[in-house]
């Protein structure tokens, strides 16, 4: 079953467009990650989700339900930490528990989820007086209430300090695990990095790409990338390396005494190899994996 | 049903608000003192003593407490965000609106209803007598005012996403329909002699014009309703039909539903 499919949303307030025929599946089961920088549009996509806004074209379906004809219906399906949100200063941490309990029609022990997110001991204490991290995890906590089957969480750690970061990751480890589907959205690489199945990356309202991140690896610079010292320099043949399968371009570096090639992962052993039986003693190598950050750059930097 | 869940919480919360409780408790106080000294100035008090006696202070109280009970009760969670946490969990914006207007309508009906029923005990003992009819009759149509204001506020507080216009538009809408309204009728009246639109008196059209506000529906009800032989250019043989007891009723009630259903769809219908 489908957990989400967007069909060629668009918003446009004015001549301004934040999201331009954004297509998009999440299947049942998948932690997707929805990255993009501040500003790329990622809130206003949740925020059709959740009916708060209104597309100007396209339609959006939770589990087959219409966000906007069955909105009620599709939220009842989901757990949502929303951005931009403020907690109700005057109830606790517990009363806000239960009101998600009440109107989620679900059971549950409020201690219980409490103490999952990390401020059992803040269980009796006004929201009011709660720092950001204390109640994101509160809003989270109110997410997972009742198990949903899918959670939408947008930028859910900003606030959060390093070891909230890590919690947060393992909370949506167990969610996965349990059944849930995961949508959350970002703007920092390695969240996305440590813990999705699949990713998109969205700029300016544009969905720029959509893949799983080896998949969006191997589409830029061709994967790995070998820097390899050698005694001789000048006795390699650089097209003799080339024709090696899997490899895509080597270079020479003579002032460094090396060679740089640029492969697929599987073909390193290859390479070395290769070098070998060409008589050429290796001294050392390292290897360089292009990191989500250079992804980034390539499809919302480098993209103009 | 979730606009309960809705209603409940959010009457929990202005009954946090030390303001409120000191409020509401005073409009039902207003009822009481009215009660305690209406005896005083009428030898044999009847029920349909107590509502002409209360109107100037009814007229005033109630509209200030049903403005200031809903006038931020949307906007001002818009503003801040909870109305985004309270949406983001299974509930529609009619269950928002509608559990708003019942929780904080509630409140304010609450409150009337305790005045008015320990306000009518104290007219009827020990020198007075009861009419269950007046009684009821009175505290239907003074809710029914009440929640006007409220609804009202409601619809203001759906319409804007302001906060300061949101409180502008609250203090313009006392200001306009409580304050200045009922004092109009002269200069109406001049106005309209100096286009040679009347003559002497408002005809019967002007008359309509300037009691249609909820505090104008509200008085004139209840002097159809109480008085034994209403006078006044809205009653009596040539008075028309529309300015009666009964169309004054209907607008109260229109004033009580309308606002509130149009402030509901044009929120149901725009981006949070």
């Amino acid at each position: 079953m489908t957990a989400i499919r967007a069909e060629t949303v668009s918003k446009r307030y004015g001549t301004l467009t934040a999201l331009d025929r954004v297509d998009l599946t999440v299947e049942e089961g998948e932690i997707f990650g929805f990255l993009g920088p501040n500003g790329a549009g990622k809130s206003t996509m949740i925020n059709v989700f959740l009916d708060f806004v209104r597309p100007t074209e396209g339609t959006i379906e939770i589990f087959g339900h219409d966000c906007q004809a069955e909105s009620v219906a599709a939220r009842k399906r989901m757990g949502v930490l929303p951005e931009g949100y403020d907690v109700y200063d005057r109830l606790t941490a517990r009363q806000h528990i239960l009101f998600a309990m009440e109107s989620k029609d679900a059971g549950g022990e409020p201690m219980e989820i409490l103490e999952r997110v990390g401020i059992a001991e803040a269980a009796d204490r006004k929201a009011g007086g709660f720092s950001k991290g204390m109640a994101q995890r509160l809003v989270l906590g109110m997410a997972l209430v009742g198990e949903p089957d899918l959670l939408i969480l947008d930028e859910p750690t900003s606030g959060l300090d390093p070891n909230g970061a890590v919690a947060m990751r393992e909370i949506i480890r167990q969610e996965n695990e349990r059944g849930a589907t995961v949508f959350f959205s970002s703007h920092i690489l390695e969240q996305v990095e440590a813990v999705c199945d699949r990713v998109g990356i969205l700029h300016e309202g544009e969905l720029a790409a959509i893949d799983t991140i080896d998949g969006l690896r191997s589409s830029v610079g061709g994967g790995t990338k070998l820097q390899i010292s050698v005694d001789e320099v000048d006795r390699i043949d650089v097209s003799t390396i080339e024709t090696i399968p899997g490899v895509e371009s080597a270079w020479l570096d003579p002032d460094a005494s090396e060679v740089v090639v640029t492969c697929s992962n599987d073909a390193k052993m290859d390479v070395l190899v290769g070098l070998d039986d060409a008589g050429v003693d290796v001294l050392n190598f390292e290897t360089e994996e292009p990191s989500l950050e250079d992804l980034f750059v390539e499809y919302t930097g480098g993209r103009t | 049903m979730a606009w309960q869940t809705i209603a409940k919480k959010d009457a929990r919360a202005v009954l946090d608000s030390q303001l409120f409780r000191y409020f509401l408790g005073f409009v039902a106080f207003a009822f009481v003192v009215g009660g305690y000294l209406l005896p005083n100035v009428v030898e044999t008090p009847a029920p349909s003593d107590f509502p002409g006696y209360m109107s100037e202070a009814v007229t005033l109280l109630v509209p200030l407490l049903g403005l200031l009970l809903g006038y931020k009760a949307i906007v001002g969670e818009r503003a801040s965000g909870r109305l985004g946490l309270l949406l983001s969990l299974p509930h529609s914006r009619r269950d928002v609106v509608l559990g708003k207007f019942v929780g904080r309508g509630g409140l304010l009906a609450l409150a009337i209803s305790a005045g008015i029923v320990t306000g009518s005990w104290l007219v009827y003992y020990p020198y007075g007598s009861f009419d269950p009819l007046d009684f009821l009759a009175y505290l239907v149509v003074t809710l029914c005012f009440g929640l006007a204001f409220v609804g009202i506020a409601l619809a203001i507080s759906t319409l804007t996403t302001s906060e300061h216009v949101a409180t502008a538009a609250t203090f313009g809408t006392f200001f306009v329909m409580v304050v200045v309204w009922p004092e109009l009728r002269p200069l109406l009246a001049l106005a309209l002699e100096q286009i040679g639109l009347a003559n002497g008196g408002l005809p019967d059209w002007a008359l309509l014009l300037h009691g249609l506000t909820p505090g104008m529906s509200y008085e004139r009800a209840l002097t159809g309703l109480f008085t034994a032989d209403p006078a006044g250019a809205y009653f009596g043989p040539d008075a028309a039909w529309y300015l009666g007891t009964a169309p004054a009723l209907g607008l109260l009630f229109a004033w009580a539903v309308l606002p509130i259903t149009i402030g509901y769809l044009r929120f149901q219908s725009t981006d949070l």
